[in-house]
């Protein structure tokens, strides 16, 4: 196979002294953004600033799920329009980015979930989204490796079943992004960190880094968990986030079985077979903020327990691989987008939790609107910061999870 | 994850004894003066330092006591205020 090193050109670009907007952070969301900056609004002038390489961070360790069934009428036609762009981007991009709608099955373990998920279907089905609620019986018959007996933990009641999500492969949506945006002349700086950020008279000047400053009148950040520690320490604004790590695994390969995304919140656990066959499963989180990205022997035993019970005929399977990410988790569990507040020309794109993936591509195109515009679009607007400040929370989940400090 | 907290009252105990309480914002906000502002940097902002944070926690599977501590969130580890090792 190829690796990210063939699609760049050899070795950095040359870092120039001025750019026309600088992007700090070298993930799927900066990368989307620099894409669509050049395409859809002829600013190619751009630099996207990465410490380490692109894809390091949460774009290579997420679990590549992507769905649009949340809960609020605020984020589900983001996330929506942002399933609606990976035929396209497979299109422009001219890359295979994998995408599969197999459909997600949200598992229901009671009636109190039964109930949480109608809400959310009638809001999906308003709002144009496929999403249907399935009983036992209708699940198994979708994926027949499932356990309903009624003597486990959480017996099944039913699903709720999203059949326009699945999965993307995450590391072809670095790729490709980042091969048609530096083919568009979008600069992308590996193992440059961005040090600080320099204002004059309330409006951004530049972007400090190892090799000198570089002027431009616009930044984003958008660093994925390391978001909310940079926008403090380059300008003392502190965020409504805590960033935790989550951890993630893949058994080893196995012949199909699996022909869905599963989740359970009960047992709190999702999986998924890849097109390579492995079981992806994930969902932990520690709950207390810190950088490290260590997994935990404890969780790979409880994930394996979760797992046999759902689907017996797991037990004995191998996990190959654990790796965790950082999740930066707002205390609504919906994003914070903004910009031009308090410093003009520095925006802003972090809060994303475990859902950054999933929303890369529209929140990209829309980032890129607001870059080179100056102004909001209306799709994002919702998600300004000074909703925490005015204390007008969204409610993207049905009550408070119990694994961020928040609760 | 490996954690090792150090409770005033019961001593170095494991890490998942204790209930994370937020970064220490000081002493709860006067409430006659209270903006809504201010009430959002106490409850929700944080500075999310890469680094040595103060912190409050609580030893829940224990003795109950809520304390402050400084950690390094970098390594996961308890240490003292300039970072040294506690």
């Amino acid at each position: 196979m190829f690796g990210a090193k063939h699609i760049l050109p050899k070795g950095n670009p040359p870092l120039e002294s001025a750019y026309d907007a600088v992007l700090i952070g070298g993930g799927l969301h900066n990368l989307a953004t620099a894409w669509f900056l050049a395409k859809e609004h002829n600013m190619n002038r751009v630099a996207v600033l990465e410490k380490n390489y692109i894809g390091y961070g949460g774009a290579g360790r997420n679990t590549a799920i992507v769905r649009a069934n949340q809960r609020t009428q605020k984020n589900i036609p983001l996330y929506k329009e942002a399933l609606d762009l990976w035929p396209v981007l497979t299109r422009e991009l001219d890359f295979n980015l994998m995408f599969y709608n197999c459909g997600n099955l949200n598992l229901l373990h009671s009636e109190a979930a039964v109930k949480a998920a109608r809400t959310n279907i009638a809001t999906a089905k308003f709002l144009g989204v496929e999403s249907h609620l399935l009983d036992a019986a209708e699940t198994a018959k979708r994926v027949p490796a499932l356990n309903l007996s009624q003597k486990i933990t959480h017996p099944i009641h039913g699903a709720m079943y999203h059949p326009p999500g699945g999965i993307v492969r995450h590391d072809a949506v670095v790729w490709g992004l980042a091969k048609g945006a530096a083919e568009k002349g979008v600069h992308i700086h590996q193992q440059t960190e961005a040090l600080g950020i320099a204002t004059k008279n309330g409006r951004v000047t530049g972007v400090k880094t190892p090799a000198g400053t570089i002027y431009t009148p616009r930044v984003l950040v958008s660093a994925g968990g390391y978001t909310a520690g940079l926008l403090y320490h380059m300008l003392k604004i502190k965020m409504p986030i805590s960033v935790l790590t989550i951890q993630a695994m893949v058994t080893q390969p196995l012949k199909p079985l699996l022909d869905h995304v599963v989740s359970s919140g009960a047992y709190h656990v999702y999986a998924n077979q890849t097109l390579k066959g492995e079981i992806a499963t994930g969902a932990h989180m520690d709950p207390w903020p810190n950088y490290t990205t260590q997994t935990t022997a404890g969780y790979i035993k409880h994930q394996a327990e979760a797992l046999v019970e759902l689907m017996p005929c797991l037990a004995g399977v191998k996990f190959m691989r654990s790796w965790a990410g950082l999740a930066d988790m707002t205390p609504d569990m919906a994003p914070i987008m903004d910009g031009n507040d308090p410093v003009e020309g520095v925006y802003m794109n972090c809060g994303w939790g475990y859902f950054g993936f999933k929303s890369c591509s529209a929140t990209g195109r829309y980032m890129a609107r607001f870059l080179a515009t100056g102004k909001c679009p209306d799709r994002l607007k919702p998600f300004a910061l000074a909703r925490f400040k005015n204390h007008r929370l969204m409610g993207e989940t049905a009550a408070l999870v119990n694994y961020t400090p928040d609760n | 994850m490996s954690l090792l907290i150090h409770c005033p009252i019961c001593g170095r105990r494991n890490g998942y004894e204790f209930r994370y309480g937020g970064e220490d914002k000081g002493a709860y906000p006067a409430g006659r003066s209270l903006t809504p502002e201010a009430w959002y940097e106490y409850v929700h902002a944080n500075t999310c330092s890469a680094g040595v944070v103060a912190e409050w926690w609580c030893h829940r599977h224990g003795c109950g006591l809520w304390f402050t501590i400084f950690r390094d969130t970098r390594t996961n580890r308890q240490v003292l205020e300039h970072g040294g090792r506690s």
